[in-house]
């Protein structure tokens, strides 16, 4: 064999290892980036997201953390509490129920509303929904991952 | 240089260094050359390097993409770009390694031979993919004028129908005077986008009620209707188009999708009996259908005329070996053309993995792996149903796309002619291929937009009234 021949070799080798380094960099940072992302119990399972409040309360921007279930209203003891004129005490309760959120209206006075629409007894939700009670609209989100 | 950056934080961009893509794409560069060195080599019986210009206008044109990433300061993926880059890269070496007179096109009055043509579409598609990627920070007019989509890709396939080129037995050019393309690539992003957005408006419903038949649980009927009109629409296109490999694409994308909205394996089984009913029926009738078949089940009986290719790509997987026969080695010439006709488009995983061998192929596999699990990222950390199931389908698109023609190419299922994306030649191809992959960078930023607002127009009177509400409540409240 002649040095032509094994240069020649070298290089077809040398050019399917480099691509193998990069695939080995490459899963390393995907290896990295699947560890970062695991889901620990005991986190959100979605989030609710103030998109407008007239009255400033909760400000705009503001993320919930929601759990399974979570009551929303004026009431202190609510797990969103939501300080607008036209919110009942207790408002609306959101959970989460095997495979979607569902919307609940508990006898509001002036109403929930999904995407403009009134929510008569309950309404299957879905992220990127807003809901509206008083003149609060919050936004449904899935969680944050890191 | 901090006075630039000054100026820029200014206007609102921060610039933000992206190493993890910068090293990478230095690595692709690396191998590139290497891969060139590899094939001039082979070609002058000497240890050369040639004539870089070609490579050296695609590494640069990737090299600006991602200098304009850094300076918009876009927090988007870091990995997606790199392995585009290396798929594209793979496909400019075996372009520049087969006959240069295998498809030819002129632009501007100068002739192109296959290697700088498929430049040119290389660098139109990934500027394509920079374009979406930096300017799409939106969503809403994708998600907002869905059925719009779908009338405009259904008007397209009709527009086909009627004015298609007719060559080779399938009907997939559309010429427009001195332009022509494939509209069934530009078919599956917007069919993907109005399945996206049809799935997150009634992903609620579908997933809540559901109707029996004797003992099986059925989708709710209403609902499966747009699943039948997809059905009807993928053995439409088998059947007039002739393009089993599209209609296969979009019907497995848009079950996929369905799962992915519902997590309802009935969907799934119902779309499968369905497909394996309508397989059946085109199979019974059409004689392009039992040929695909026939051949793929016995290629050897008509070796030198229908199963020729398919044959031809078996000898040739079987040459390349563990480690193939290097590049310019494979391949050889049968009377002054490559023994393969669609080397260029249907067969270029066999063409790579003769030259790069089982190593080489698995390669090619993996960063199709790659493409997947960061599509599936993007869409398991989207914000919404509407993003998330976009991600899906545009990834989706590729990498079903992908094994239905290594598939093919391996004789593992029947094959169907359509691209390998980002390696085969071809202009719509790599131009929408590029769009996807842009599309998935502007999913994954995680400085986007949130879906807009209802217009702001007559904001001013809508916050007058609002505060007058808000006195009258409190009035009420103070009286009562």
């Amino acid at each position: 064999m002649d040095t032509f021949t094994i240069a020649l070799w070298a290089l077809r080798l040398a050019f399917v290892l480099l691509i193998y380094l990069f695939l080995l960099v490459v899963v390393r940072a995907l290896w990295r980036d699947l560890r970062s992302g695991i889901v620990t119990a005991g986190q959100a399972i979605g989030r609710l997201v103030v998109v407008s409040a007239p009255e400033g309360q909760p400000a705009v921007g503001t993320s919930f953390d929601l759990d399974a279930v979570n009551s929303i209203g004026r009431d202190v003891n609510s797990s969103i509490v939501v300080e607008d004129t036209f919110v009942s005490a207790e408002h609306a309760m959101l959970t989460f129920r095997g495979r979607a959120w569902y919307l609940e209206d508990r006898g509001s006075t002036n109403g929930t509303w999904v995407n403009g629409q009134r929510v008569e007894t309950y309404l299957p939700l879905g992220y990127g929904d807003e809901i509206q009670v008083g003149q609060v609209r919050l936004r449904l989100e899935r969680p944050r991952v890191a | 240089m901090s006075s630039v950056r000054g100026a820029l934080h200014r206007v609102g961009i921060r610039p933000r260094l992206r190493r993890r893509e910068m090293g990478l794409l230095l690595l692709v560069g690396l191998a590139l050359v290497t891969g060139w060195a590899s094939l001039e080599s082979h070609r002058a019986g000497a240890l050369e390097i040639g004539d870089l210009t070609l490579l050296a206008v695609y590494m640069g044109t990737i090299g600006i993409i991602h200098v304009t990433f850094v300076i918009t300061g876009r927090r988007m993926d870091e990995l997606l770009l790199p392995t585009a880059a290396l798929l594209g890269g793979l496909s400019l070496l075996l372009m520049s390694r087969l006959p240069q007179g295998m498809a030819s096109q002129s632009f501007f009055g100068t002739l192109l031979p296959l290697a700088p043509l498929q430049l040119v579409w290389l660098v139109l598609g990934f500027s394509l993919l920079g374009i979406v990627a930096v300017f799409v920070r939106n969503d809403g007019w994708l998600r907002r004028y869905k059925y719009t989509w779908a009338a405009a890709g259904i008007g397209l396939l009709l527009l086909v129908f009627i004015f298609g080129d007719g060559r080779g037995g399938q009907l997939l050019t559309l010429r427009l005077g001195p332009l022509s393309g494939q509209p069934s690539e530009l078919l599956k992003v917007i069919l993907v986008v109005f399945v996206a957005g049809y799935l997150a408006e009634n992903r609620a419903l579908l997933t809540m009620t559901s109707s029996r038949i004797g003992p099986i649980r059925v989708p709710p009927v209403p609902y499966l209707l747009p699943m039948l009109v997809m059905w009807g629409l993928a053995l439409t296109i088998v059947v007039v188009q002739r393009d089993l490999g599209a209609a296969l694409l979009f019907f497995l994308v848009f079950l996929a999708l369905l799962y992915a909205a519902t997590r309802r394996a009935s969907y799934v089984i119902t779309g499968l009996t369905l497909f394996a009913a309508g397989g059946y029926v085109v199979y019974q009738l059409f004689w392009h259908v039992q040929q695909r078949v026939d051949i793929w089940l016995n290629p050897a009986a008509d070796p030198l005329g229908a199963g020729y290719q398919v044959l031809r790509a078996m000898y040739a997987f079987g040459r390349g070996g563990v480690l193939g026969t290097g590049l310019g080695a494979g391949l050889p010439q049968v009377g002054g053309a490559p023994a393969i006709p669609a080397i260029h488009t249907d067969f270029v995983f066999a063409a790579l993995s003769e030259e790069l061998g089982l190593l080489g192929g698995l390669a090619i596999l993996a960063l199709y792996g790659i493409i997947a699990q960061r599509g599936l990222r993007i869409a398991a950390t989207a914000s919404d149903d509407f993003r998330a199931l976009l991600a899906t389908g545009l990834t989706l698109v590729i990498v079903v796309q992908a094994a239905i023609i290594i598939g093919g190419n391996l004789r593992v299922i029947p094959l169907t002619g359509v691209t390998l994306p980002l390696v085969s030649y071809g202009g719509s191809s790599l131009l929408v291929n590029g769009a996807i992959v842009g599309l998935l960078l502007a999913l994954s930023d995680r400085g986007a937009d949130p879906p807009p607002l209802p217009s702001r127009r007559g904001s001013l009177w809508r916050r007058l009234g609002r505060r007058a509400r808000g006195l009258g409540g409190r009035v009420e409240e103070a009286v009562s």
